[in-house]
């Protein structure tokens, strides 16, 4: 188990695949833009993870993307992610071994190989994080994730509400601090000791987490996530090249790759920022809402949105157009560059798109777990195609 | 302020010309162009000259001498007289994923040593002032060994030390044991603030630069002394303020964006507006800048200095494609375009108003009668051929001049942190041919005199910015106490780059919080000026 998981393509052999896509850099450039739209405004600064997957390439370390119905079902497989606070990771990013660790120690507590890397969700951060860690690994990713956006905590997955746990979670340091949680099925608490060992390490942790077999992967799994990011990342730099809107070439790769109309709602100029530290106490977010002043075509409009990392809803003139888990990007409408939550300032201009979740975010356990009520809004849940016509 | 009978001399060198002014106070005693000259010194000799020359000041009344240049810039694009620089990350067992000079163009890399005098130390911080492991004083003291007679000087980027300097303090006097006390060294958390990667790039181009500096404070100073001026010499920073050339030897890169600062600042000063904003309007394009309390307001974005992302703070500058030579595109008398493109410098060929096949922002600012007297600095008039700017539409001039004022507007706004009106400083060539009046957002319009050495003007403001920054938890530490300390921090730090104490007070407070972290965490960072003179 030790030599063969130092070379993906053995194990995609052994496996008797033939049908892989190899990740270049161009490849992780795209994904990781297209990851850092879906992000809805929260994911965090995507440099720290791009350079170092850059190098791992640059090593000659292979990293191959694999269908999910390709994977057998009895493989064991695993997420890997960077948790904690994203301005640690700007200053103190890890050590090329620090992931190989994580999932060492998984495999040594269970028992068992990780043969295949699942992203968890598509992030700035850990959308780069996990093809770097397979490649350091020698490990495959599978074209899947938890979430197919990002969400705040580690519980918040398609995973968890289709029956899947993060436990076992290896969460380690670079100083090789190993902590393993494994909490059964209280997903709620693997997530609350998972950050507190974050913080207690220096405000950052690595994990390994979620392993699931491939029949698992296969039933709770967002499917075809990888490719999706993908296929909205290279919309947008093919447009940026070829001087068109990169907004329109988003929504139509969406379509084109998930078969999904997104929405265009609203054109407009951030004119108030309110930032208020956790009402919850302690929780690690970052709260507040902002107000955008149309512009264009929506001139006299306004727009508010709630945000906890991640946008959260967006009402149009007090009329409610997106609730969680729907996806909310503001996009530089020149460039199609997100605006995240943590980096957005008075007077950046924005075109906001909305993006259905995927339908397995949408089951009612989903909606109990990350839905308005969720969010402590006193407001049923209802789809953005409920709350939208589609635009052109 | 009792500087205002004081003489002052500054300097703006720019690509081509050399600026040099000779300031009482607010008024301009005497200005002169020189060309600028390789060595920099040269083209500052030849301006001062003349400028003494000119007002018949005693060079003994003098009592600061300051310049602007984007000489250390230059080297680093040019990868011209570069040191060597010994490289140390204080990081280990963090970090390697990603070492030092990772994204560096391969010929600068080359320029400053390469890749054989880098080292990743085990040692550094965590955000709360924890080690995350004790420095390895031994490995520095084995690099230190291997690197004598390789390099010039030596940077030194410990991870947090913009929080807790500690390591990189301790290393700095390893160094200094091995290498010997003259040996030039950069220490990172005085250089750029959170973020290592491009704080530590910033860091080693700094200590790439610092021979270049010396080089030019020295011959300045030898200039000034010879002209019987006993003045200390001061250099412009990024933000636009001064600090003593004795120190810009040790902190280089805070000249690379000097050039900029010092026009807004010149055009601040000679407007009286301290808050507000400053249009720099060319002949192809126009820099909108912000300021705050005479500053202009920083960018938060990184920086890329010859092919190297840094995170040395530079003023926010909002460059647009409009400028006295952008060609307005129509349809009839629609207007559909302004620019990008500019007939630049062939204005008096292609422009309307002197008989050329192209209409311009010029041309429609003369053909709505804005442009009625000749300045000298043109050396031209307006317009050359009033017939055909009278052939032209009154309805495209009128759709042009909206469009223009438009696009404006839309700078102005971008730039703006208010939603209230604010005033708008106009300067630059392009500065009397773009609409001033009644413009959206804006409280009042200025055109200072004396806009073409502005940058020298902005030279001699004699007030010096700096800052300071950190981390506080605000369920442990009480708000107020903790802006308290960093400002302290901050005040020490103006004092060490020349100003005196008494008269340093607070332009900038910025928090940010931490977040997907619990608790009330925030980074706390503090911009302050001082006055150079009593």
């Amino acid at each position: 188990m030790s030599d063969r998981r130092s070379d993906p393509r053995r194990i995609l052999a052994d496996w008797g695949i033939k049908d892989f896509r190899v990740i270049d850099k161009e490849a992780i450039s795209e994904i990781t833009l297209g990851a850092s739209i879906l992000a809805t405004g929260g994911g965090g600064d995507p440099e720290i993870g791009l350079l170092w997957t850059y190098k791992v390439i640059d090593e000659g370390k292979e990293i191959l993307m694999v269908d999910p119905s390709d994977v057998p079902d009895e493989v064991q497989m695993a997420s890997s992610a960077c948790l904690g606070a994203a301005i640690v990771l700007t200053e103190k990013p890890p050590s090329g071994s620090v992931i190989n660790l994580a999932i060492r120690k998984l495999e040594a507590y269970m028992g068992r190989p990780i043969e295949a890397m699942i992203p968890l969700e598509c992030g700035g951060v850990n959308s780069p994080v996990s093809y770097a860690a397979a490649g350091e690994f020698g490990i495959p990713v599978v074209d899947v994730d938890g979430m197919n956006r990002a969400f705040p905590e580690l519980q918040m997955t398609s995973w968890v509400t289709h029956g899947c746990h993060s436990s076992p979670t290896v969460s380690v340091d670079d100083r090789q601090n190993i902590t393993v949680i494994d909490t059964g099925d209280d997903d709620v608490l693997a997530e609350t000791l998972a950050r507190r060992a974050a913080m207690a390490y220096g405000g950052i942790s690595w994990i390994a987490t979620y392993p699931l077999t491939g029949v698992q992967m296969k039933a709770t799994s967002i499917l075809g996530s990888q490719s999706i990011a993908w296929a909205v990342g290279r919309a947008v730099m093919r447009a940026r090249q070829e001087h068109l809107d990169p907004i329109t070439e988003l929504l139509h790769s969406l379509k084109e790759e998930r078969g999904v109309e997104g929405y265009r709602v609203f054109r407009g100029k951030i004119v108030d920022i309110r930032r208020d530290f956790g009402s919850e106490t302690n929780k690690g977010f970052t709260l507040g809402s902002i107000v955008m002043e149309g512009i264009d075509d929506y001139r006299d409009q306004t727009a508010t949105l709630d945000f906890q990392n991640e946008w959260l809803n967006l009402r149009v003139n007090g009329e409610v157009l997106c609730l969680p888990p729907d996806l909310i990007a503001i996009l530089d409408s020149e460039t199609g560059e997100p605006i995240r939550t943590d980096i957005m300032k008075y007077g950046y201009r924005g075109t906001i798109v909305l993006i259905p979740a995927h339908e397995r975010m949408r089951t009612p356990k989903g909606i109990e777990m990350f839905g308005p009520r969720h969010f402590g809004y006193d407001i049923d849940y209802v789809p953005v195609e409920g709350l939208n016509k589609p635009r052109r | 302020m009792s500087n205002t009978a004081q003489l002052r001399v500054g300097f703006d060198v720019g690509g081509t010309f050399t600026d040099g002014v000779l300031m009482q106070g607010r008024d301009v005693l005497a200005k002169a162009k020189s060309l600028t000259t390789q060595d920099v010194t040269g083209g500052i000799v030849e301006a001062l000259d003349r400028v003494l020359e000119g007002s018949a000041a005693d060079p003994k009344r003098i009592s600061m001498v300051s310049l602007g240049t984007t000489h250390t810039t230059n080297a680093i694009i040019e990868r011209r007289n570069l040191n060597k620089v010994g490289i140390f990350r204080l990081g280990a067992p963090a970090t390697t994923a990603i070492p030092p000079l990772t994204g560096w163009p391969e010929d600068l890399k080359e320029a400053i040593g390469g890749h054989e005098v880098v080292h990743i130390i085990r040692g550094g911080s965590e955000y709360d002032g924890r080690d995350i492991v004790p420095l390895d004083v031994k490995a520095i003291e084995d690099a230190c060994e291997a690197m004598k007679g390789k390099v010039d000087s030596v940077a030194i980027t410990g991870v947090f030390s913009p929080i807790i300097a500690d390591h990189e303090e301790q290393a700095e006097k390893v160094v200094r044991s091995v290498l010997g006390e003259e040996i030039h060294v950069t220490l990172s958390h005085r250089i750029a603030t959170i973020s290592l990667l491009e704080r530590e790039n910033s860091t080693i181009l700094n200590a790439a630069v610092i021979t270049v500096m010396q080089r030019a404070v020295q011959s300045l100073k030898a200039a000034v002394a010879e002209r019987g001026i006993a003045a200390p010499l001061f250099i412009v920073q990024n933000d636009g303020s001064v600090m003593s050339a004795d120190y810009a030897v040790d902190y280089p890169i805070f000249t690379v964006a000097s050039g900029p600062a010092a026009s807004v600042r010149g055009s601040v000063y000679l407007s009286g507006i301290e808050d507000g904003v400053v249009a720099d309007i060319g002949g192809t394009s126009t820099d909108v800048a912000y300021i705050v309390k005479g500053f202009p307001r920083e960018s938060s974005i990184t920086v890329n200095i010859g092919g190297v992302k840094t995170n040395i703070r530079c003023p926010d500058l909002l460059s647009i494609a409009l400028g006295g030579g952008t060609i307005i595109k129509h349809d009839g008398d629609d207007v559909t375009g302004l620019g990008p493109e500019s007939v630049g410098y062939n204005l008096v060929r292609l422009g309307t108003a002197f008989g050329g096949p192209l209409m311009t922002v010029h041309d429609t600012a003369v053909a709505l009668g804005k442009l009625d007297t000749r300045l000298d600095v043109f050396k031209t008039d307006f317009v050359t051929a009033p017939d055909k700017i009278a052939a032209l539409p009154r309805a495209r001039v009128d759709n042009a001049w909206n469009a223009i004022r438009t696009t404006i507007e839309e700078a102005i706004d971008k730039m703006k942190t208010t939603a209230e009106p604010v005033p708008a400083i106009f300067i630059g060539g392009g500065a009397l041919v773009v609409p001033k009046e009644g413009l959206a957002g804006v409280s009042q319009a200025v055109s200072p005199d004396h806009f073409e050495v502005g940058g020298a003007v902005g030279t001699t403001i004699a007030e010096i910015g700096a800052y300071a920054e950190g981390v506080v938890d605000l369920d442990v530490e009480d708000r107020d106490e903790a802006i308290e300390r960093v400002t302290r921090h901050a005040i020490d730090n103006a004092v060490k780059a020349g100003a005196i104490r008494e008269t340093a007070e607070v332009i900038d407070v910025e928090e940010i919080p931490f977040t997907y972290m619990p608790g009330k965490r925030e980074k706390i960072r503090i911009r302050v000026k001082g006055k150079v003179l009593q």
